[in-house]
């Protein structure tokens, strides 16, 4: 349950700050700054972790059922869980502002340095999340064998959440759109039938021991058309340069620029902005939306055994909003794709 | 994760129902002399907002103002890509995009001429948007609001009744099955019946009830059922033998 690894790791960087104690507080959005220690997936609203100069590790639950099954102390009140104050808090821009009071002296947020921490993975960490990747891929393969006109949107992903489930994923985060040119980008499901000839988008984002991967594609139903096809190749071959790209030492702008160079090049360059896309990748982990974020204005230099998704998901006016992407880890002078899934556009 | 089914069927929750929640937020404003109402959204912290506007965060935060004289605004850290859906199941007519929330919220003070403002359960706020609007000029006071009426509480009994109904016809269909395999038949049943969240714990009576975490079932267990339906939670448990 304890990462040992992070444990050491946040004891070098509380010497290094001065600090004497170190809290990492979760809640039921935000588990990750708690998990990143204390890997126990809490069903409670707040778990906390608080680490001390000696080692100890105190975990204490605002739910009496977390508390049981963990071995760990209780706290319905759980302002009072703060009441020891500490030095640095890994979540503390996620926490009530009763619990920041209950610290009495406020304490430095933690937040950054211990995502910093998080970035670089352990060898077990891949593993999680390569059985992540495997489940995506899989989990995806039961999108497009289950994806058929006249279904609803919410009936699809209740098919695909069933499986990922069954399948022993902890959670899935999950977005899909449908239809054409109308299509401007992705969202929770809807009660829209799908329609021979729609685009079929989504990100999937299944989540095994604690840890997220991910796949973007695009499913056509029916044959795809003159522009779906034309789009597809657009994508297909941004993504492409982001894989060929990505390695230890580049920046996540240049990540983002590969992608972005490709759109601008078959003249679609104004689709590459906030007006039409959120992000050319991002990181993923103990929450599926890491930072740092693949965009061009982010300097952050990539290092050896983090993992990014880079997907050049944006709206084209040829086919609507359309998604590719891949999970990457990288290595020592390159990178690997951690999904087996084809690369191409799905056609049923 | 909510990723189920977000809508708003209005003859369920009629618009009348939001307008009298914003009446009431309205008069707790007047009581005490404020122009306005702060009500923080996000994925997990959504039940307020829910009950006044019908907004439903699927990812990131949002901040909800309710003017004591005008319409509701959003500002929202989601894609202005998505508010034509945002506007099609909530009350909202004005959303303004906030990827920086609290400057978006004080501009958006500003531009209305207010000095003070009120937050629903302000030692709630999450300390991120807190600090900087208690170090700012705002005059930030706290409101309380019964969030309760019948319409809520007949939305709360739907959520139940879902809940109860389709795990009584499921519960036996777990019985040699894996955790995570009679997971995932729950799963199916609630989303497809329109489940807009969902948290489901087993305990087999070796432990308190957990995750499914890949345990035999057997033919004795126990099953908590967390159903969201359009807002609204409710929760049951039941065990095999019924």
């Amino acid at each position: 349950m304890i990462n040992q690894h992070r444990r050491t790791q946040l004891l070098e960087l509380m010497t290094q700050r001065g600090w004497d104690s170190i809290l990492l507080y979760g809640n039921a959005w935000r588990k990750d700054p708690f998990r990143s220690l204390v890997n126990f997936n809490f069903s409670g609203d707040h778990a906390l972790a608080r680490l001390s100069r000696s080692g100890e590790v105190a975990v204490t639950f605002s739910d009496p059922w977390d508390a049981e099954n963990a071995s760990a102390r209780l706290e319905p009140e759980f302002a009072r869980a703060f009441a020891s104050g500490a030095s640095a808090v890994a979540g503390l821009e996620f926490m009530e502002e009763r619990f920041v009071a209950a610290c009495g002296k406020l304490p430095v947020s933690a937040t950054a340095d211990v995502e910093e921490l998080r970035r670089v993975k352990t060898a077990e960490e891949i593993g999680y999340i390569q059985q992540a990747c495997d489940l995506a891929d899989r989990g995806y393969q039961r999108f497009v064998e289950v994806a058929e006109p006249g279904m609803r949107e919410f009936e699809l992903v209740a098919e695909v959440e069933a499986f990922l489930k069954t399948n022993g994923a902890e959670d899935n985060f999950m977005l899909i759109a449908s239809g054409g040119t109308e299509v401007v980008g992705m969202k929770p499901p809807t009660e829209r039938k799908f329609q021979k000839g729609d685009s079929v988008t989504t990100e999937l984002t299944p989540q095994v021991n604690g840890y997220y991967a991910q796949i973007c594609r695009t499913l056509v139903l029916g044959e795809p058309s003159k522009e779906q096809l034309q789009a597809f190749g657009i994508f297909s071959e941004a993504q492409r340069a982001a894989q060929d790209l990505i390695k230890p030492g580049i920046t996540a702008a240049d990540a983002a620029r590969a992608q972005n160079d490709v759109f601008r090049k078959h003249g679609y360059g104004d689709y590459t902005g906030a007006k039409y896309t959120r992000v050319r990748g991002h990181c993923l982990g103990l929450y599926p939306d890491e930072t740092p974020h693949i965009l061009e204005d982010v300097d952050y230099v990539l290092k050896q055994d983090m993992v990014v998704i880079a997907h050049p998901n944006t709206y084209l006016p040829l086919s609507g909003y359309m998604v590719f992407g891949d999970t990457l880890l990288l290595t020592e002078s390159g990178n690997t794709r951690l999904n087996k899934t084809e690369k191409k556009l799905f056609v049923k | 994760m909510k990723r189920g089914l977000i809508t708003w069927d209005k003859a369920e929750l009629p618009p009348s129902v939001f307008e009298a929640r914003l009446a009431k937020a309205r008069e707790a404003l007047a009581e005490q002399d404020l122009p306005a109402l702060l009500v923080y959204s996000d994925v997990w912290r959504s039940d307020e907002g829910r009950h006044l506007t019908n907004y439903m965060p699927y990812w990131n935060r949002s901040l909800i103002v309710i003017p004591r004289e005008q319409e509701p605004v959003l500002l929202c850290g989601l894609s202005p890509r998505v508010y034509p859906w945002i506007k099609s199941v909530t009350i909202f007519e004005e959303i303004r995009p906030a990827s920086k929330l609290v400057p978006t919220l004080l501009q958006f003070c500003s531009e209305r001429g207010w000095t003070k403002l009120g937050v629903l359960d302000l030692s709630r706020l999450t300390h991120e948007i807190y600090a900087p609007l208690a170090a700012c000029n705002l005059v930030i006071s706290d409101v309380k609001l019964e969030l309760t009426d019948e319409a809520e509480i007949a939305m709360h009994r739907r959520a139940e009744q879902m809940a109860r109904e389709i795990l009584t016809a499921e519960l036996p269909k777990g019985a040699g099955l894996t955790d995570y395999q009679f997971s995932g038949l729950l799963e199916r049943a609630f989303r497809r019946a329109g489940a807009e969240d969902l948290v489901l714990l087993f305990s087999t009576g070796d432990s308190a009830p957990r995750p499914a975490r890949g345990a035999m079932l057997g033919d004795k267990y126990s099953v908590a059922v967390a159903l969201e339906y359009r807002g609204h939670w409710a929760r049951v448990t039941q065990g095999l033998p019924l």
